[in-house]
């Protein structure tokens, strides 16, 4: 792909050819990586059984379209779409043409359904020996759990984020959005690259099972281990943290809310400093952290006095000019203004073919030499369908047009 | 790699990346990054103050007893890696350092950008003692942008970041995860730049500078609250048990049980394609109500929009149905009639999982200057031939000076005892 080489740096993963099968969230976001730093990433879906955040919103003006999904739109970038309907033998063997060709596949059926299609690691190790496959439903591809489904949403109540997110006289609410889903990916897309990078070095690909679950629990902190070694469960502490006082968030007059987090001697000091040094501030028991963590409830309600007279700029401010780990708790149209991911460049605005002009989340990295970040729209359902069959896999006008009215392209 | 007397960390010849060598000077935005890439083989050296690196004195402590080897969080955090002790305040201190960074495939550091010039241990510096190093700097806010030198914890990078305001209620307001996620979110997503530069680097030949924001990485767990205030100018927010939908709190997802809470969403899967099977279960219990009928039936079977009053009479069936039932026997039986339900799980029954243990997930790390034997999590991943390795308990303080500057550096143990003398290491 030339047109990826806007800075005219080379990309990290240019000359790699991807075959995306994942759906959802997931998936996509392993291939995204790829796609946003140069890899020719192929999405195949089909109008048969059509992706499920095609069907989600965001919608322009609220119009649900399989085109104009925000969702579907954000976690494919940079990727190429084509559509295949896998349960005709010719979709089956035009795909493993496809993967022939391919360096990496990329999936997150529920296991077996591969299997089932003839289409499994061992099936497309054939056409390809040296291929590096991910599957990575939310359980893994064995256990009693193997076949259950779900969504983010539900999986991060079954790997302790339920059960930490929430306060302490209440419901596990867990956190408000699928929240598994932006986390994963991450941790997926480390073990695909280090294949990769092992492949580069050996020729030798491999297969990678990889279970949501199982990569989630490595985002609990300490929690595992405070019940291995000491015996003890962590809960759900609100905004509090046992090794900051004050911690938390709190309401200004206008509404929004200042967090701050004090862990150091320095950072209390400051914080004084940023209150006008109250009386209540100097008493003996508010002097150490270890005193202060016991203090906290009337710490924080001298705070909230404080914050309810402010807004939270000037709150933030306050605690910003005297060096205090502080921020505005920034909802998504404040993302959408914030100055410095704005310097930043973070949102990335693409033109999409029928959605316009529209933002992109990038990678949280910017690599110095060879940079990456999203270059495309996502792909419209089938848009490159044409190109990648007669183009990539040099498929004659004759069998193209069969294939077409066949419905293997559906 | 010869071991420690310990055998601390354990040798990994076969993780796809072994042969790396990788110095870590990170803090909490950076530990578990490194950690995760010397579980898939790289050699990977923290290197600590004499005093000890800062983030010792985190809490939890084991038994609850302070001290500069029984952090849980350094333990969880550090597991599997080499240490060395180093002043970089010190002009011999920086020589030694930077040898061995001439000596590394990766650095990764976490310092305010601008403040580490004189540790020599500042990205550009650590680029002209290495130019085929990949230099990976996590940070607050990144190393460019008028925020780029703001302090910040976890919670911080949560609020700046977007992802805390939709957590919580309107009642109650926002609310963190208790284990930090700002920081865990910018360690793996550390991680997915460095193998990235790491097999750019291999590609093209050349080092380069990995430039990773905090902000930007809790930034990209926004779900689709970016998108909805991109489109439709709605701000989703914290929706307390329900779910964001568009700027409206839905019904809620998660259920009391018997022993605790499962979580379903559509309703326990009563709306849509699982509805007729779910419907069946509650019919069989005798608990179903008005739904067991044609007119009920026909409504749910098809994702709709329901009235406010129809949410509340499902909500309230599928609450009572769940209050008497154990979730584990509850989310058994939803998936085996085709709804996504999960328990959940405290950190206790994530670890007596059957699931896990029927895929031999956790893994027993020996202890052995305690004499103990503790439970960590097992691989994250299963490659078929490269396989990730728990490496072993996390360092003492110092405790592979000799392996790492005999071996690495070539140096003699006269040199190494000068060093300790002169309080270099």
């Amino acid at each position: 792909m030339s047109s990826n080489c806007r800075s005219g740096k080379p990309r990290p993963f240019e000359g790699l050819r991807v075959t995306d099968l994942s759906w959802v969230g997931v998936g996509p976001t392993v291939a995204k990586y790829l796609a946003d730093h140069g890899a020719e990433v192929i999405r195949v879906e089909s109008a048969t059984r059509m992706e499920t955040l095609r069907r989600a919103g965001p919608f322009p003006d609220n119009e649900p379209h399989y085109d104009n999904s925000g969702y579907y739109a954000n976690f494919n970038s940079s990727k190429l779409g084509i559509t295949i309907n896998l349960k005709t033998d010719k979709g089956k063997k035009l795909l493993k043409r496809l993967v022939a060709s391919s360096d990496v596949v990329t999936e997150s059926f529920t296991p077996g359904s591969l299997k089932k299609l003839g289409l499994d690691y061992e099936e497309l190790r054939k056409v390809r020996p040296d291929l590096v496959m991910i599957s990575m439903p939310l359980f893994g591809q064995t256990g009693p759990w193997a076949h259950y489904m779900g969504y983010g949403h539900v999986l991060q109540a079954a790997s302790g984020f339920n059960h930490l997110t929430g306060w302490p006289d209440g419901e596990p609410i867990g956190t408000g959005v699928a929240y598994t889903d932006f986390l994963v990916p991450h941790i997926g897309a480390i073990a695909l690259v280090a294949a990769l990078d092992y492949r580069r070095r050996t020729g030798e690909g491999q297969y990678i099972d990889f279970s949501q679950f199982e990569g989630a629990i490595h985002a609990l902190g300490t929690s595992i281990l405070e019940w291995t070694a000491n015996g003890r469960e962590a809960g759900r502490l609100g905004n509090r943290d046992p090794e900051a006082a004050p911690h938390g968030a709190y309401r200004c007059k206008d509404g929004r809310y200042v967090v701050i987090a004090c862990f150091t001697e320095q950072d209390w000091e400051g914080f004084r400093a940023a209150i006008g040094r109250p009386d209540w501030s100097d008493l003996e028991r508010m002097r150490r952290k270890w005193s202060r963590l016991n203090e906290q409830k009337e710490i924080d309600r001298h705070i909230d006095a404080w914050a309810r007279e402010l807004t939270a700029t000037q709150a933030y401010k306050a605690m910003r000019d005297h060096g205090v780990p502080s921020g505005i708790v920034k909802s998504p149209e404040d993302m959408h203004r914030d100055p410095q991911l704005k310097h930043r460049g973070h949102y990335a605005r693409l033109e999409h073919p029928t959605m316009g002009l529209r933002t992109y989340d990038s990678p949280a990295f910017r690599l110095s030499k060879t940079p990456g970040g999203p270059w495309k729209a996502a792909p419209l359902l089938g848009e490159d369908t044409e190109a990648v069959l007669k183009g990539t896999l040099g498929m004659s006008d004759e069998e193209f047009t069969e294939l077409l009215v066949e419905g293997v392209l559906e | 790699m010869p071991e420690s007397v310990d055998g601390v960390p354990s040798p990994h010849p076969d993780g796809p990346l072994s042969g790396y060598r990788i110095l870590d000077l990170a803090d909490e935005k950076g530990q578990l990054c490194a950690r995760v890439l010397g579980e898939l083989g790289a050699d990977v050296i923290k290197i600590e103050p004499r005093a000890g690196d800062r983030t010792r004195a985190n809490g939890p402590f084991f038994r609850d007893e302070e001290g500069r080897e029984s952090s849980l969080y350094w333990w969880a955090m550090n597991a599997g890696k080499r240490s060395v002790t180093c002043e970089l305040r010190l002009d011999a201190g920086r020589e030694l350092f930077h040898r061995l960074v001439a000596s590394a495939d990766a650095v990764i550091e976490t310092s305010a950008p601008g403040t580490a010039k004189d540790t020599g241990a500042d990205p550009r510096t650590l680029a002209t003692v290495n130019p085929g190093a990949v230099v990976v700097s996590i940070t607050n806010f990144g190393q460019t942008g008028p925020a780029r030198n703001l302090p910040a914890t976890d919670i911080v990078g949560s609020a700046m970041g977007g992802h805390m305001y939709l957590n919580g209620s309107d009642e109650r307001g926002p609310v963190r995860t208790t284990a930090p996620q700002a920081y865990a979110q910018v360690n793996f997503q550390a991680a997915v730049g460095t193998v990235t530069a790491l097999y750019a680097r291999g590609m093209h030949g050349m080092g380069q500078h990995v430039d990773v924001s905090m902000q930007e990485a809790m930034a990209n767990a926004m779900d689709n609250a970016q998108q909805t205030w991109d489109i439709l100018q709605i701000n989703n927010r914290g929706p307390g048990s329900g779910r964001m939908v568009s700027g409206r709190v839905g019904p809620r997802y998660i259920y009391e049980a018997s022993d605790g809470w499962v979580a379903a969403l559509g309703l326990g899967g009563l709306a849509g394609p699982s509805s007729a099977a779910m419907i069946d279960w509650l019919e069989e219990t005798g608990e179903a109500g008005p739904l067991a009928t044609p007119h009920w039936r026909e409504r749910l079977e098809v994702v709709q929009p329901l009235e406010p009053h129809e949410q509340d009479l499902i909500v309230g069936i599928v609450e009572k149905f769940c209050r008497t039932r154990r979730k584990d026997d509850l989310v058994r039986q939803a998936q085996a009639r085709g709804a996504g339900w999960a328990p959940v799980y405290s950190p206790r029954e994530i670890v007596e999982s059957y699931q896990l243990e029927a895929r031999d997930y956790w893994v027993q790390v020996r202890h052995e200057d305690l004499g103990e034997t503790f439970v960590y999590p097992g691989a994250p991943w299963k490659l078929s031939a490269t396989p990730w390795k728990q490496r072993g308990r996390a360092p003492h303080l110092g405790e592979h000076n000799e392996a790492v500057y005999g071996e690495v550096l070539g140096l003699d143990p006269g040199d190494i005892a000068r060093l300790r003398r002169t309080m270099v290491i």
